[in-house]
């Protein structure tokens, strides 16, 4: 009987798998033929007698405020110009990776829009897999001409894999998401440091600062979170060497040698003093009492400590800072002054934004992906949605002055306006400059670093790790492992336990890697 | 439990008080740390990350309550959630896993072992994350159903062994007396055995019921934001991880938190998620009385 | 034609005992849809699996998604720590379990009995992100609750975040604290489930407390540790990982003493989700913890047969 019954499961389970196998190949088949046959008739003739719902799925925390009724008003005009409403399907911060990738990983016709990011949403691997349909140009054309028509050739080619687009990316939005740190310019005038913190001297001079002159405050009350560590690491490569980040490699440790010589990987974390002293860097800092013994179980929020006074740093993106931690703080602690030390401006090593760091896809089993393609491209660039799925209804939650979005008093976003977290097709064409937002700072240290910056030089290459996939996991524990200790100064011996990670590497193959990222370089750009 | 006062000599006296002494420190190191979580829930964000946990409110506020109870609707569609699955999937489970028990712990019953094993062997082997989410979504459609959280909690091999277990206790002359009143296998069960379980029956609900209310992850998994209420447990659970989620993660896009007291409103979600425990808990002792299994037949 | 036989025999027998049958019935159909089923998807665990593609057409990789356990150099550290986590669990949860509900239910008055009840099993609601929130805020070294009251009293705190040797003992305690209340409640029942005519017996046959303890109630507790072990060992490799990630988090100079086969498999996967990857793990342990449950299993088939779980 137990031998009937396991043959009868395997069945219903080979099924229920190969059904969803079939359908998947079928609609990435059926779709672009079916765009073949309408794109003959244009634009004007597509057909959208029926109404569809247009299910788009984006990270982020289910809303409290008006984004249903803002939603009610932007679904009446999407029926009206091409007979779709949009809903929202939250993928919330909460395990969000688990469960961004199991959506996509099962689906059944129920996700159209997918935001992703090549840099943090995997969407080259999920690409690979199968999760996104690929969109031809007909497709593209028929269905989101001015998409289509806004993104430059060469931007479509940094959206390919084998030849076919996946990603529609945002390329049309500027903003600066290099990290740093952001720190209080009051204290730094105190402390003699007359035109900021712009280099890591002058950072630590601001510490020791506080440490002498505020015992209840924490200089930097940091947490060792995964991305401060890597933030930390990156960050004083990028200001010690003329060394770019390679994305897509699962963990910071590969570099460019630099912006002249970027297809060579550097070999900082092999050879060389820089790694070292870094080391010994922090290890004086930590001994210092620049942050707290227990930094690396520290489980205090760093930002809302620097809002109280307690802390007197915090590191993240010039975004951030401009957006949220200046205005903030001008609030909670008046004459603060905050202002932003870069990571790589002490040598001009700034590298702009890659334009798939957010970017939206089709989903494989999309059941409408023609309609999906017409709502996005209502969403990026029809005035009215566009304003009306970023900022809210005009005339209720905010209005305009100029190009200014100015808030009525009292407007708190967490119980007002929408929330769309559309991260995947902003459009600099149609934004609004929110009136809360630091713009004096923002348009007084923007010019500077954009001055310094340089494209993103690896927007073709699309890594295959699947020959150095064991390496790169190991290469990952281990990073995770010595990174904090390093990072944070909690080692006995800086240089000595830098050796012992650097064994460690090489003990995972990471030689390995670095070929294998030369090699498949080389391939894309030639040697 | 009635003792008699015969028979006290020194050691019980010994054994006496070292109960009460290491009773009490057990309770006591239990009931701090949950002082602590429910004074730094009333405590301001700013005197927390000064001076950490205090067991009396430091800076009193119920700001963090006040930011929970902003949206009663929520919270409220939460508890009658937990609530309703807590039950229905108690009593559900409760009966399957008894009847169950019983049936396998029958020493005449030629296929238990086998139907034992087919249990048991369940709980050894899963099948991984990835198949177990795409059979619940796509065989059983049961993303974005309750029943995706009523069924895979209903039971475990756990609970039936320790049932069977149970049920070993009673004597099988009471399942002999009635087959010889001539009554069939399920009405025995019914009407003889269940009475006599009711310790066991109360602790088997009780931990079915605690895996209902402490639920949070076939919720995070099959619960997408398509459904309004989500279970209790997994708004705790959200409310705990999404504030490190969005610093953690999000490199690149601007996320506007304003003003979450992080620490003092993980505290206050853990006190309304709990609280309801701590009044349901003695309900159930009530049934925890000894010499119900036995005495009946004993007489 | 024997076969033919049995098979008839098997009939007649299960038509003899279908309301037993029937009465098993919900349960086994339960276990088909809920674990069964679903199995056969083990199989990923030997594939790069592709969305399209699914169980059968995606490509076959062999031992390929296993091989960034074994190729680290931790191994050994993983399994010791995993496993030695898991009996220090089993054991002194299960003697600290018992011990505590025989002396509440024989010695104490049923209030107290209740009142300390209830309060030990509150932990077990705790979540262990909260849980990793309290025990920093008794034991970090700046402001914590414990150091702050050490150094009240004149005594210079350690640093217990930087003290690998300390991890154990404090990773034990925090399990015990969170699960006795819970596991006292399986003993319980089976405490209240004993005869108090024989504890009558024994007492007026003049035997102690102590006596009675050891004589009565502990004998009839055995089954009940028993099963609960069989269940225990089956996870032998499977850790915790709320518990463990949330205490120690990033802090790797504990990984020493802390670090467990799920923390490490985190920590390699951190930045490149792989299904096909987290099966094979989960394979690995389930192949070992079926193993040692057999050989358990057949190890107290041989001393108490009445004892095995099959």
């Amino acid at each position: 009987m137990k031998k009937t019954l396991s043959i009868l499961l395997a069945t219903v389970f080979a099924f229920s798998l190969a059904a969803c196998g079939t359908r998947g190949e079928q609609s990435a088949t059926q779709a672009p033929s079916a765009s073949a046959s309408s794109s003959a008739a244009g634009p004007e003739g597509i057909d959208t007698s029926q109404h569809v719902v247009i299910n788009y799925m984006t990270t982020g925390d289910i809303p409290n405020n008006d984004t249903d009724a803002v939603m009610a008003e932007l679904n009446k005009v999407l029926t009206e110009k091409v007979n779709a409403e949009l809903n929202i399907r939250w993928i919330e911060w909460t395990d969000y990776m688990t469960n961004y990738n199991l959506t996509l990983a099962s689906q059944d016709g129920s996700v159209d829009l997918v935001g992703t990011a090549s840099d943090w949403l995997d969407a080259w691997p999920n690409s690979q897999n199968g999760a996104f349909l690929p969109l031809s140009e007909e497709l593209l054309k028929t269905y989101a001409p001015q998409t289509y028509a806004q993104v430059p050739a060469e931007n479509w080619e940094l959206c390919k894999f084998n030849g076919q687009i996946y990603l529609i990316p945002e390329d049309n939005y500027a903003q600066w998401i290099n990290h740093g740190f952001m720190y209080r310019g009051d204290y730094a005038r105190e402390a003699g440091i007359a035109n900021g913190v712009h280099n890591w001297a002058d950072l630590e001079k601001y510490f020791q600062y506080i440490k002498d002159s505020y015992p209840d405050v924490v200089p930097w009350d940091a947490k060792a979170d995964a991305s401060i560590v890597t933030q930390m690491s990156t960050g004083w490569n990028h200001s010690k060497t003329p060394n770019i980040t390679i994305d897509g490699l699962r963990q910071e440790v590969f570099f460019g040698e630099s912006k002249d010589n970027p297809y060579t990987v550097s070999r900082y974390f092999l050879e060389g003093a820089e790694l070292v002293n870094f080391a010994q860097t922090m290890k004086k800092w930590n001994d210092a009492g620049f942050w707290r013994e227990d930094v690396l179980n520290n489980t205090v929020d760093t930002r809302e400590a620097m809002y109280a006074g307690q802390s007197g740093a915090d590191q993240h993106h010039v975004s951030t800072w401009y957006s949220t931690v200046r205005p903030e703080m001008d609030k909670k602690q008046p004459g603060s002054d905050v202002g932003f030390f870069l990571f790589g401006e002490e040598n001009s090593n700034v590298i702009s934004i890659n334009i798939t760091h957010g970017a939206m896809a089709i989903a494989s089993k999309s059941k409408n992906p023609e309609r999906a393609l017409m709502v996005y491209d209502l969403l990026r660039n029809d005035p009215e949605i566009y304003r009306l799925f970023q900022y809210g209804r005009e005339g209720v939650d905010y209005t305009v002055d100029g190009n200014m979005l100015l808030r009525p008093d009292g407007f708190d976003n967490a119980l007002q306006g929408i929330s769309s977290n559309f991260w995947w097709g902003r459009n600099d064409s149609l934004e609004l400059r929110q009136s809360n937002f630091a713009w004096d700072e923002y348009d007084k240290v923007t010019p500077i670093y954009a001055e310094m910056a340089v494209p993103y030089p690896y927007g073709q290459v699309i890594f295959d790790l699947e020959p150095i996939s064991t390496e790169l996991d190991t290469i990952s524990n281990i990073y995770s492992t010595y990174m904090p200790i390093i990072v944070f100064g909690k080692s006995a011996d800086p240089a000595a336990y830098v050796q012992e990670f650097r064994d460690a590497l090489k003990n995972a193959g990471y030689e390995k890697a670095i070929n294998e990222v030369e090699s498949q370089l080389a391939s894309v750009y030639g040697s | 439990m009635k003792k008699n006062k015969i028979g006290l000599d020194r050691t019980d006296f010994i054994i006496r008080g070292v109960t009460y002494a290491i009773g009490s420190i057990g309770a006591l190191a239990c009931v701090i740390p949950f002082l602590l979580i429910l004074a730094s829930s009333f405590s301001s964000e700013d005197a927390i990350r000064r001076t950490g946990f205090t067991i009396w409110p430091a800076d009193f506020s119920t700001y963090s309550y006040s930011l929970i109870l902003r949206t009663p609707k929520q919270l409220v569609g939460a508890y009658i959630v937990t609530i309703l699955l807590t039950l229905i999937g108690t009593a559900v489970g409760l009966f399957i896993v008894a009847m169950t028990g019983y049936a396998l712990q029958r020493a005449d019953f030629p296929f238990r072992n086998a139907i034992m094993f087919f249990i048991y062997f369940s709980s050894l082997f899963s099948a991984g994350l990835v198949p177990f989410y795409i059979v619940m979504t796509q065989a059983y459609h049961l993303r974005d159903s309750y029943l995706a959280i009523l069924i895979p909690l209903l039971m475990n091999p756990w609970l039936i062994v320790l049932m069977k277990n149970f049920a070993k206790s009673v004597p099988h002359e009471i399942t002999e007396s009635g087959k010889i009143d001539g009554a069939g296998d399920f009405a025995i069960f019914t009407r003889l055995i269940v009475p006599m379980l009711t310790p066991a029956l109360a602790t088997i609900g009780l931990f079915i019921a605690i895996g209902y209310w402490n639920e949070w992850y076939y919720s995070s998994l099959f619960l997408t934001s398509n459904v309004e209420y989500r279970p209790l447990q997994y708004q705790l659970y959200r409310v705990i991880n999404q504030i490190a989620a969005l610093r953690n993660t999000v490199a690149g896009s601007v996320v506007t938190i304003t003003n979450i007291p992080a620490e003092t409103l993980k505290m206050a979600t853990a006190v309304l998620a709990t609280g309801p425990i701590i009044l349901f808990y003695p309900f159930v002792q009530k049934y925890f009385v000894a010499g119900v299994t036995v005495g009946a037949v004993k007489g | 034609m024997e076969a033919r036989a049995k098979i008839a025999w098997h009939v007649k027998k299960a038509a003899k005992y279908k309301t037993l049958l029937l009465m098993c019935l919900p349960a086994i159909i339960f276990f088909i849809f809920m674990s069964y089923v679903p199995l056969p998807g083990m199989w990923v665990a030997f594939l790069r699996f592709d969305y399209n593609k699914g169980l059968f057409k995606s490509p076959f990789v062999g031992w390929k998604n296993f091989e960034f356990l074994f190729t680290s150099g931790q191994m050994w550290l993983l399994l010791r720590n995993t496993i030695l986590y898991n009996v220090a669990f089993i054991l002194v949860g299960n003697v600290v379990q018992m011990a505590l509900s025989i002396l509440l239910s024989e010695v104490a008055s049923d209030r107290f009995r209740k009142t300390a009840q209830s309060i030990m099993f509150l932990p077990y609601f705790i979540s262990a992100v909260l849980v990793s929130l309290l025990v920093y805020n008794l034991i970090n070294y700046d402001y914590g609750f414990i150091s702050n009251l050490v150094r009240g009293s004149g005594g210079e705190m350690a640093k217990l975040y930087s003290m690998p040797k300390a991890w154990p003992v404090i990773i034990v305690l925090v399990n015990l604290w969170q699960t006795t209340g819970y596991g006292c409640i399986v003993y319980f029942a089976a405490i209240m489930g004993i005869d108090p005519s024989i504890m009558e017996a024994a007492r007026v046959d003049g035997a102690n407390g102590l006596q009675r303890i050891r004589r009565i109630t502990i004998p009839m507790l055995k089954p009940t540790f028993v099963i609960l072990l069989l269940f225990a060992v089956g996870g032998i490799l499977k850790g915790n990982f709320g518990l463990f990630y949330n205490l120690v988090g990033n802090n790797s100079s504990l990984f020493s003493t802390t670090d467990i086969i799920e923390t490490y498999v985190y920590r390699s996967m951190l930045n490149s989700f792989n299904f096909s990857q987290g099966s094979a793990v989960g394979l690995f342990q389930s192949v070992v913890g079926f193993g040692v449950v057999m050989a358990c299993n057949s190890l107290v088939k041989r001393i108490e047969p009445d004892y095995a779980l099959f």
